[in-house]
């Protein structure tokens, strides 16, 4: 195995190019290096991109977030603008293993492991997520839904780097968050992971929903029948479109057919429920 | 096995607790292992191998990782500090002194990571509560003590550099 350390995205590219399918994106490593150890991966080049400074920025050009794929959870978690209009993404990148991954596991390695359990993904998929990818051959744009094809399969080419992810703000009438759910606290899968995005009119009706899903048999997904139980509803008390909507998300995670399926079902409907209240009780006006 | 020798060489450059280093790694080789056989650095232990447990836990750049599961190619222009830097002239940290006083070290191979995570909260949180402690450790696996001790260990280090 050879180690190339690139210094810039055309270097990267570059080495992309000439190695193909043979060639592994190392960022962070903390997937990528444990695969290599257990001997589930044997790349013929880690291609490093560590040391790329372009793509490590978080930025905001005509109201839509641009962050940089070597961004890590840490930075994700504690950085302010995040925490404020993107809080699921916040919460969800302080529940990735535990600090020690959070240091150095990147967003562009959690999107591109696409693993069913991948905690930024349902925070990412209710932010609308655009993914820039860039290769020798030009650049192209492509939502996270389309990419995620799969559990650990992407519509990614092997020769194309994922270069920074663009996310739409929370508006000022909404809310949101992520709540997970894993045997243990920290450096433990989701068994279920869920995001929810609220937007409020004045008069309390609910205007804007996504909801998005990760750990079950899926790579993480929205669950539109959800949405649109909870769209048009008043926020007075709705306990019952709650009760409903948590319903659909046990159904939309597929059939019991293991104990951690069954689980899953079961745990969904107060998972949803706990963070629905916590995200109407965040809009002013609406908690009545 | 840490080093395997067969692999393409990458040659490094990093400061290690202070001192600049400069040598050859192989491609797959881990900090953890780059730490322990070639700059002799045994502080920071091998045990789970997979980044889960926490016991191999360096800070680079300020930030605890886990060695066991992070390239060593990719360190040029870091700095890495273990165990062994952190008391100066022979001198324990605080946080080491107040580890000595509440007895939060038992078979001990949990403690240099437990160390290093602790120092960097500290660095980020002069004044921790329990709870920001434990959340902090949520990485870091111990067998013996059960926590208790080391928790205690680290409030009493943090008021002991309080004004």
């Amino acid at each position: 195995m050879q180690f190339c350390r690139v210094r810039s995205v055309a270097e990267a590219v570059d080495e992309l190019s000439r190695w193909g399918t043979e060639g592994r994106i190392l960022a962070g490593g903390t997937d990528v290096m444990p695969q290599y150890l257990r001997g589930e991966q044997s790349p013929a080049a880690l291609i490093d991109i560590s040391g790329i400074d372009g793509l490590q920025g978080i930025s905001e050009v005509g109201g839509v977030t641009s962050i940089g794929a070597l961004v890590t959870m840490r930075r994700l978690a504690t950085a302010s603008l995040v925490q404020l209009r993107y809080p699921a993404l916040a919460q969800a990148a302080a529940l990735v293993g535990a600090w020690q991954t959070q240091t150095v596991a990147t967003l562009g390695g959690n999107i591109c492991s696409a693993a069913a359990t991948a905690d930024t993904l349902p925070a990412l998929l209710v932010a609308d997520a655009q993914l820039m990818l860039v290769s020798k051959s030009g650049r192209r744009r492509v939502s996270l839904e389309e990419l995620l094809e799969g559990p650990g399969v992407t519509a990614l080419r092997p020769t194309e780097l994922l270069r920074a992810v663009e996310v739409e703000p929370l508006g000022e009438r909404g809310a949101e968050g992520y709540v997970k759910v894993s045997r243990r606290s920290a450096m433990d899968l989701a068994v279920v992971g869920l995001a929810l995005r609220l937007s409020v009119t004045p008069s309390g009706v609910i205007s804007g929903v996504r909801i998005a899903l990760c750990g079950g048999a899926r790579a993480a997904h929205r669950v539109p029948t959800a949405e649109s139980l909870l769209l048009g509803s008043q926020l007075s008390g709705d306990i019952d479109v709650f009760g409903a909507v948590g319903e659909e998300l046990a159904r939309a995670v597929g059939p019991a057919v293991s104990p951690e399926a069954h689980y899953r079902r079961r745990v969904l409907r107060g998972l949803f429920d706990r963070l629905a209240r916590r995200c109407t009780a965040q809009i002013p006006g609406a908690s009545g | 096995m840490l080093v395997q020798p067969s692999e393409r060489d990458v040659t490094i450059r990093l400061v290690v607790n202070d001192r600049a280093h400069q040598f050859d790694v192989d491609a797959g080789e881990t900090l953890l292992g780059a730490l322990r056989e070639r700059l002799g650095l045994t502080g920071p232990k091998e045990a789970c191998y997979e980044g889960e447990c926490g016991a191999c836990t360096v800070l680079v750049d300020g930030g605890p990782v886990a060695s066991c599961i992070l390239a060593a190619g990719s360190m040029s222009g870091r700095a890495v500090r273990t165990v062994e830097g952190l008391a100066r002239a022979a001198e324990l940290t605080t946080l080491q002194q107040a580890f000595v006083r509440h007895a939060a070290v038992q078979c001990g191979y949990c403690t240099p990571g437990v160390l290093m995570v602790l120092t960097a909260l500290l660095d980020e949180v002069p004044d921790p509560c329990e709870s920001d402690i434990r959340r902090a450790l949520a990485g870091n696996i111990c067998r013996c003590t059960g926590y208790q001790q080391i928790v205690e260990a680290a409030l009493d280090a943090a008021a002991s550099v309080q004004p």
